[in-house]
């Protein structure tokens, strides 16, 4: 008898303590964001698309060897210049095969290359996930979504 | 008899303001729950129709009222097609004896019966039936299962529920939902002790009435996909829904009637009163689906049989001891 009374009380406080809980969350700021309208900054060493500082690169081609994916594709040519300093030929980065695991960043003796903070990497065509890094304005869309 | 022409307008436009009513309330406790819940799990809800998503309901109510009816093969059509009526149709009827208090001297309750709390228990006893049909005209296990569990644990309920009624009932001294308000004109029947262990009993009673968390265990999502309402869809399951909000409505109208004194309250007219105590009884509802696991059916079953059952009892007898002395 003693029991059932017990187990009513102790039931009844328990069920206190679980509405408090509820309570106070109702209080607290909701941690969700509204996503197109507001964004979350992705953290420091967040590995998005890969991306290029030409003037920074000095065409040595560690990334192209050591990209287990092949994604990489550097040409380089002799310059027309006295001291025949290395030119690009082309930089082209096919993302259909990236597998961002930020190898060729790792590798980079001059941290020309590097990964971006973009996230919203759906593309409609094929075409467009093939990338000249040399490209200046490669990603503007990518990093508006808005702009078409 | 022939029914004067005045009197039938009158009626038709009564009927028409319940049910504007009800289908207002309705869509306004279905985005409540939403935000409710929202809140509790720390999140939004829903922000983007309207201020707030104030009008996802109404984008909801458009979008189930164009979705098409679709009737399963082996439904048996009779119970299949009337299920839906038989859950939402009692609990609109309910509203005829629910004082909302008066406006200007007119006052808000369409009759006030003196046999009113005995109808609503009727009343609402109906809906069960509404369940029931839905699960056995599905053709559908989990359906099936539903309306059995759903049977089992209303008429259990339903003990606690008028045993507890009753104690309000012996108090006021009346059947008649008017009388009842009146008598708690002075003090709020809620503040004597074992009027509050009747309207906590009632409270709980009245969750697992309305199939609400921790008594959803006709449409346990997690085992029976959605119980009764499983094969129901556009208007036909909009229906089910109407009527579960609005008996969520009336239990807690019930409720804040029977021990929260009603209508009647300092300042604020009496129609704010009424709403105000309702509402925040839905909403005590809600917080209290939102927190709490669904039971077991033994713990269900044990709880109301071995708990509330021989507490009200306990609490009629003390009642009566009281009004006695």
């Amino acid at each position: 008898m003693i029991k059932y009374f017990t187990c009513i009380i102790s039931g009844i406080w328990n069920l206190a303590k679980g509405l408090f809980v509820t309570l106070k969350n109702v209080f607290v700021k909701p941690v969700t964001l509204q996503y197109p309208t507001q964004k979350l900054e992705m953290t420091q060493r967040y590995r998005g698309l890969v991306d290029l500082y030409p003037e920074k690169c000095i065409k040595c081609g560690q990334c192209v060897k050591i990209c287990p994916t092949a994604c990489l594709d550097l040409s380089v040519k002799a310059g027309e210049g006295a001291d025949k300093k290395k030119e690009f030929g082309h930089f082209k980065y096919n993302m259909e095969l990236c597998c961002f695991c930020g190898l060729c960043e790792q590798v980079c003796p001059t941290q020309a290359i590097y990964m971006n903070k973009i996230y919203e990497i759906a593309v409609y065509e094929h075409g467009k996930l093939h990338i000249d890094l040399l490209d200046k304005d490669k990603y503007d869309e990518w990093a508006n979504p808005d702009v078409k | 008899m022939i029914i004067p022409v005045l009197t039938l307008i009158i009626m038709l436009i009564v009927g028409a303001v319940v049910l504007g009513f009800i289908a207002v309330s309705a869509m306004f406790l279905i985005w409540w729950e939403r935000k409710v819940s929202a809140h509790i799990q720390t999140r939004y809800g829903p922000m983007r129709v309207g201020w707030h998503g104030a009008l996802q309901s109404v984008a909801d109510v458009i979008k189930l009222l164009l979705k098409e009816n679709i009737t399963p093969s082996g439904v048996d059509r009779l119970s299949w097609w009337l299920a839906p009526f038989f859950a939402v149709v009692p609990v609109v009827m309910v509203f005829v004896c629910i004082p909302f208090g008066n406006i200007f001297g007119i006052e808000l309750i369409a009759r006030d019966l003196n046999i009113g709390i005995l109808y609503i228990m009727a009343l609402t006893s109906i809906c069960v039936l509404g369940i029931f049909m839905a699960g056995w005209g599905s053709n559908n296990k989990y359906s099936l299962l539903g309306g059995m569990r759903s049977a089992a644990q209303i008429v259990s309920y339903e003990i606690p529920l008028v045993l507890a009624m009753v104690t309000a009932v012996m108090f006021a001294g009346s059947l008649s939902m008017q009388k009842i308000v009146e008598a708690q004109k002075g003090l709020w029947f809620v503040f004597q002790p074992n009027m509050a262990i009747a309207f906590a009993i009632f409270i709980i009673a009245g969750t697992a009435e309305v199939n609400r968390t921790p008594f959803d265990i006709p449409e346990a999502e997690s085992e029976l996909v959605a119980g009764f309402h499983t094969e129901y869809s556009g208007m036909k399951f909009a229906m089910f829904f109407l009527g579960e909000y609005t008996n969520m409505f009336v239990i807690s109208a019930l409720a804040a009637t029977l021990f929260l004194g009603g209508w009647s309250g300092p300042f604020l007219p009496p129609v704010i009163w009424f709403l105000i105590k309702t509402y925040g009884l839905v909403t005590f509802m809600m917080w209290i689906r939102w927190t709490l696991p669904r039971v077991r059916v033994d713990q269900l079953m044990g709880f109301a049989w071995k708990v509330l059952t021989p507490v009200s009892f306990a609490n009629l007898i003390v009642a009566g001891w009281i009004l006695m002395k």
